[in-house]
């Protein structure tokens, strides 16, 4: 069987899960890694079987000639490198943010036409089994009308590691939202999946601590599609870490959270309105103990809340091979580029 | 001489500029951007240049190692998760020899680890020396001993691309104040208990300012290029002589819980067994019941420091009992007086190059 040809430029922190993906498909061939530091481009390609280690991609995009690129590298760069990529004749699935704003991206996505090849964001949560399965709730009519959506994700990024590094400052500090830039992406395209259409943005950008390092440090947005509401939360200064996501529909609430799984479903029981407290509350105890064990067999087999990303690339490659349309379309895209300008507008800032 | 110190803050770092600057030389010490410079006990002395870069940034590293005689790659991270590991162990390395390769540098003292050997293919009870294997397949050990054994393959390269004069520095487990607990001892059960493992093994032990002193050798002596040395001081206790020795000074005492190493050996096994049969060895388990890990640390072996001995004329001046006295006395011996108390020990210093390494009373007249 003839392999897709793969090829990775940046070896970070989340190269590691594109990479395992790429090492154990039957269907890719993993032909170079790529990254500035030759020593971490010779690591990446001994411990996930690469044919070959570059430190410049233009010479790996010459000799290895991939048919898909991932592009992994801090957001600054994603616009030349994914040009070059294109125009080498190789599909781009690329790291989020895509671009660092709209008029970016259409004008990316417009290039990838010209050159008739897929590009793709990575928006891997969408794929974690708990959203699949609130989106199959909603289809299925259990939550009703989506009336109340709230995506809330802290992580201390304050307290230490990369993002407080004051030695050498992430880049992700100098992107157009701070480091909260390097979130927004996932609050965005997952919001704008149970609230695709929102009429009204606004957004309270704040650096509570008042630094110079962080450029903000807590964003707190709010979203109005007529009697509807959405609230999206990112804090760098509370724990512990989550990843929270409610949704309140007319006929029930569900309520998850991506970094530890669970799932709490409130909605009318047998035993009607007077009974569903005590068997919501029931049901979603002895969910929670199952949830418990989910979680420590995450915890102890090395399962991250990356399964979304396996997912995604699964589909991708395969779409590719059909010649499909890739799962994470245009418009996807295009609506949480747009979501992310217009929490970042002057105008709509609270 | 001219040494460049990187990490030079650090626990083994400042042992090393203090050391250095005992024995006549001058010292650029590389700290980080943010480093709290007062804290060293540096500010002020006139063989000690200190600079302030971060060894990630390869834009500044060309000024740092310019018109530098010698280099002690010393800086590595040992916190975190592995991708910060490399950043901090690895690319750091890789930027320090690009560096020197720009701008002619070639003497170079890499300080690496007794980590990077392969302790799995030992047997119990084998000596452990330079020529002992090196772990080939370490995806079962920590960030630590992975990133080293890179850091080491970057030191190779460097004398093989470019000339380089390299000497490779594997101490043991460094001890010294705020350093007198080591994994290799067992496991901590929380603040005043611990589980020894194996009591009567061989704790590989080199007290900090020993050690600063057979790194700094090293870098000295011709005849240390090319060489790599274990470096253990001599009489080296037992884990259960370690632990009484540091008693006497703990307040409260650490409290052991004894655990035979062949049964330890055998928990492991059976954890990596349970692992592979049931789990796809796929399982996170603690390092202390993977054999790979659990071997690294606790494994019963005899060690030498003959090599250095014979070759650099190293010997170390503290014993265990001084060596503890010393992690306890509230003297900090890596401190290097002002300037003008330096002015006034410059007369000692200068007359003590002869290699005796006698810093001890250099370093406490000028306190």
């Amino acid at each position: 069987m003839l392999k897709v040809k793969s090829a990775v430029i940046g070896t970070g922190e989340i190269s590691a899960e594109h990479l395992k993906f790429l090492a154990t498909s039957k269907t890719t061939q993993l032909v170079g890694v790529c990254d500035l530091s030759r020593a971490a481009a010779n690591y990446a390609a001994k411990t996930f079987g690469a044919d070959k280690a570059y430190t410049d991609y233009k010479q790996m995009l010459d000799e290895a000639q991939p048919d898909v690129v991932h592009v992994l590298t801090p957001p600054q760069s994603h616009v030349p490198l994914t040009t070059d990529c294109l125009d080498a004749g190789a599909h781009v699935i690329c790291e989020k943010p895509i671009t660092l704003g709209h008029d970016q991206f259409t004008s990316l996505w417009s290039h990838a036409q010209l050159k008739q090849k897929r590009l793709i964001e990575d928006h891997n949560y969408r794929f974690n089994q708990p959203i699949l399965k609130i989106e199959k709730l909603i289809a299925d009519g259990v939550l009703g009308d989506v009336m109340e959506v709230d995506i809330r994700m802290a992580l201390d990024l304050r307290s230490g590691g990369r993002f407080a590094d004051r030695n050498l400052p992430n880049p992700a500090h100098k992107l157009p939202a701070g480091v909260i830039h390097d979130f927004i992406t996932h609050l965005g395209y997952l919001t704008l999946r149970f609230f695709p259409d929102p009429d009204k943005v606004s957004a309270a950008w704040t650096n509570h601590e008042g630094d110079d390092l962080f450029k903000y440090d807590d964003l707190d947005a709010i979203l109005i599609a007529g009697n509807k509401h959405a609230r999206i939360r990112f804090s760098c200064r509370t724990s512990p870490d989550c990843f929270a996501v409610t949704v309140r529909g007319s006929r029930a609430e569900v309520q998850t959270d991506l970094f530890h799984p669970f799932m709490r479903l409130i909605r009318p029981r047998v035993g009607g309105e007077k009974l569903s407290p005590v068997v919501n509350q029931l049901a979603n105890g002895l969910s929670l103990v199952g949830s418990s064990i989910g979680t420590f067999r995450n915890k102890l087999m090395q399962r991250s809340p990356y399964e979304g990303l396996h997912t995604l690339l699964y589909q991708t490659y395969k779409a590719l091979g059909n010649d499909d349309e890739p799962p994470v379309t245009f418009n996807d895209m295009d609506r949480a580029s747009r979501l992310i300008d217009q929490m970042l507008l002057g105008d709509n800032q609270i | 001489m001219k040494l460049l110190v990187t990490g030079a803050s650090g626990f083994l770092g400042r042992h090393i500029v203090a050391q250095a600057v005992a024995r006549g030389h001058d010292v650029r010490a590389q700290v980080r951007p943010v480093s709290n410079i007062e804290a060293l006990g540096w500010e002020g002395h006139p063989n000690v240049e200190i600079v302030r870069a971060d060894l990630r940034d390869k834009s500044v590293l060309d000024a740092l190692v310019q018109g530098c005689d010698a280099v002690v790659s010393n800086a590595a991270c040992k916190a975190g998760d592995f991708y910060t590991q490399f950043a901090g162990t690895v690319i750091t390395t890789e930027n320090l020899l690009a560096a020197m390769a720009n701008t002619g540098v070639k003497r170079l003292v890499s300080v690496s680890t007794f980590s990077v050997y392969g302790f799995l293919k030992m047997g119990d009870g084998d000596l452990l020396d330079e020529n002992s294997p090196i772990d080939n397949d370490p995806i079962d050990r920590d960030e630590y001993a992975q990133t080293k054994l890179v850091q080491e393959e970057l030191a190779h390269g460097f004398a093989e691309e470019h000339g380089g004069k390299v000497t490779i520095i594997r101490p043991g487990v460094i001890y010294g104040r705020d350093n007198t607990w080591t994994a290799r001892i067992g496991m901590e059960l929380g603040a005043n208990r611990c589980l020894v493992v194996g009591g009567r093994t061989i704790l590989p032990v080199t007290y900090v300012e020993n050690c600063a002193n057979a790194i700094v050798l090293a870098a000295e002596n011709d005849q240390a290029i090319g060489e790599t040395y274990n470096i253990v001081d001599d009489n080296l206790p037992t884990h259960r002589q370690y632990l009484n020795a540091l008693n006497q000074y703990r307040e409260p005492r650490m409290k052991s819980l004894p655990m035979p190493w062949l049964v330890m050996r055998f928990v492991a096994a059976l954890a990596l067994g349970v692992n592979k049969l049931f789990l796809g060895r796929q399982a996170k388990i603690p390092s202390i019941l993977r054999p790979a890990a659990l071997h690294a640390r606790c494994k019963p072996a005899s060690y030498t420091n003959k090599r250095i001995k014979d070759s650099v004329d190293w010997t170390p001046k503290f014993g265990l009992e001084e060596s503890l006295k010393r992690s306890f006395d509230e003297h900090d011996f890596a401190a290097l007086p002002p300037k003008d108390q330096a002015d006034a020990a410059a007369t000692v210093t200068d007359t003590d190059t002869t290699g005796s390494g006698d810093v001890d009373q250099e370093t406490r007249t000028c306190a």
